[in-house]
């Protein structure tokens, strides 16, 4: 025993063995701590990088918005100008209306549609200024409205109408909607093809159908039509390629905000694509009350029957008509006088026959200078008035 | 955000001119002057219902007789020209009549009149 503890390589060996030992744990302890900083650093990482990305995607938000605003209030111009300048085209196309200019004039028109349907489209995508309030329109009219703003307005042909009207709200959206449609049918197809507006009636509303004759569409480019025409659409001008489509877009933002659909999944009977703009019944209404289109001419209120009989016995011994100079101002439609009184309701009539029997009883009486009566019976003549 | 309700008081008539005459050009004026006459053609009730509204209005105002293109522009809100180029559609497509204004009696011509005088002179003077 006393040999063992003698032996100095004994001693050596523990010494080492000893050494050897602490150097472990050490290094253990050392390992913890890098292992220990690895995951501190690690976490330190992702926490950066996910700060970074937020970051990122915040800016990216801005500089949309800021886009987006600028764009918006760039294009608000442009649609101001382009707005009074129709309106000082209209003036001009009445001014010069006899003259040859009118032609130019008419060209110039059209340039400038055109014009204010880009800058419309581009606030559109910028949740901007839609343009100027409508008055309740006609179908009809509002498909003919969308039909000026495109280039080859010629080769469009509406071959029904329908007796319904667009609420004010819609007129301008669903105006512009079917002019982005109109733009796609007549760019993508020949130019010695006919693009077809057919309106018709369905149950859920009124289908404006869009045929064309051209090059149908891949299923690549389908689906991304569909894409952005349904929610998934693109916010904002980024993301609308180079160069930039912003028909199917600007039709997506229009759907959603007005409710209306559109939907180019199918194809048309000339090979080209079908689009349909289903309005539904919220959109709709009664068909605009025309506007009399001329001045009211005061002598037609009179004579309503002299032209009538005038006109039955206008033919000469020839039996060709004869020009009679008062007919003209009978037969403009809308003439004041007849219809008021066919829309006066039944207690009004009896108001006014029994203003009128009053009045024959007062006349009769042997007191004419009693108040009350006399009075009452202004009132109800001067109602009579109104109504006519 | 909803930028969509700032909607301005309307200026310009919803549809432009050039759709309502679909970009025809202008009649010339031999054809459809201001006081040329133009009465609708045959029967109202064969009247196709692809036309515009505009020319059914037109349709309607010359129904009853003979008037003057100056007239009938008078009696719409459209321009002169687009009236003209509207009239002379419907009556290339056979729904209206035009007739040439009564032409002024022109003057004889004075020599010839010399010569019947003379003519007659000779024979009876």
């Amino acid at each position: 025993m006393t040999s063992y503890i003698q032996n100095p390589v004994i001693w050596a060996l523990l010494v080492a063995v000893l050494g050897a030992v602490s150097v472990i744990v050490r290094q253990r302890r050392a390992a913890r701590a890098f292992r220990r900083e690895i995951e501190e650093i690690k976490a330190h990482y992702t926490q950066l990088e996910n700060s970074f990305s937020k970051s990122v995607e915040s800016e990216k938000e801005q500089a949309q918005d800021a886009t987006k605003s600028v764009l918006k209030s760039a294009m608000r111009t442009l649609q101001g100008l382009a707005a009074e300048q129709q309106s000082v085209i209209s003036g001009l196309q009445t001014k010069y209306g006899e003259s040859v200019i009118l032609q130019d004039l008419l060209e110039i028109d059209h340039t400038n549609s055109q014009f204010g349907r880009r800058a419309q489209s581009i606030a559109v995508l910028c949740d901007g200024w839609l343009g100027r309030q409508r008055e309740v329109a006609s179908v009809y009219d509002v498909v003919r409205s969308a039909q000026g703003r495109i280039r080859h307005f010629r080769r469009v042909e509406i071959l029904s109408q329908v007796d319904f009207g667009i609420t004010n709200r819609a007129v301008e959206p669903v105006a512009l909607a079917l002019a982005e449609l109109l733009d796609n049918a007549t760019s993508y197809s020949s130019p010695d093809t006919v693009v077809e507006i057919n309106i018709r009636t369905v149950p859920k509303g009124i289908c404006i159908v869009v045929d064309d004759a051209g090059v149908s569409m891949n299923d690549e480019e389908r689906a991304k039509a569909e894409k952005l025409l349904s929610s998934e659409r693109v916010s904002g001008v980024s993301g609308l390629g180079s160069p930039p489509q912003f028909g199917f877009a600007v039709i997506g933002v229009l759907c959603e905000r007005f409710g209306f659909e559109v939907s180019v999944d199918s194809n048309s009977p000339y090979g080209g694509v079908r689009a349909v703009l289903l309005l539904p019944h919220e959109l709709l209404t009664a068909m605009p009350v025309k506007k009399a289109p001329a001045p009211a001419v005061p002598a037609s209120a009179g004579d309503q029957g002299g032209p009538q009989s005038a006109m039955t016995a206008s033919s000469t011994v020839d039996g060709l008509p004869r020009r009679s100079r008062k007919r003209p101002m009978a037969i403009v439609p809308g003439s004041a006088s007849a219809t008021p009184a066919a829309t006066r309701s039944d207690a009004e009539a009896a108001a006014i026959m029994g203003a009128f029997q009053r009045g024959t009883e007062i006349g009769r009486a042997t007191r004419p200078d009693s108040a009350n009566p006399s009075s009452s019976t202004r009132d109800a003549s001067s109602e009579g008035h109104e109504v006519s | 955000m909803n930028g969509f309700d700032e909607l301005e008081p309307e200026t310009a008539e919803l549809v432009r001119p050039y759709v309502i005459t679909k970009g025809r050009g202008l009649p010339n004026e031999e054809q459809l002057s201001l006081i040329t006459l133009v009465t609708a053609a045959g029967d109202q009730l064969q009247r196709p219902t692809q036309l515009s509204p505009e020319e059914q209005g037109l349709l309607d105002l010359c129904t009853a007789g003979f008037l003057s293109v100056a007239e009938i522009a008078g009696h719409t809100r459209l321009p002169m020209g687009v009236v003209k180029i509207l009239l002379s559609a419907l009556t290339e497509g056979g729904y209206l009549i035009t007739r040439p204004p009564v032409q002024r009696a022109p003057l004889t011509d004075r020599h010839i009149l010399e010569e019947v005088l003379n003519g007659l002179r000779t024979k009876f003077g």
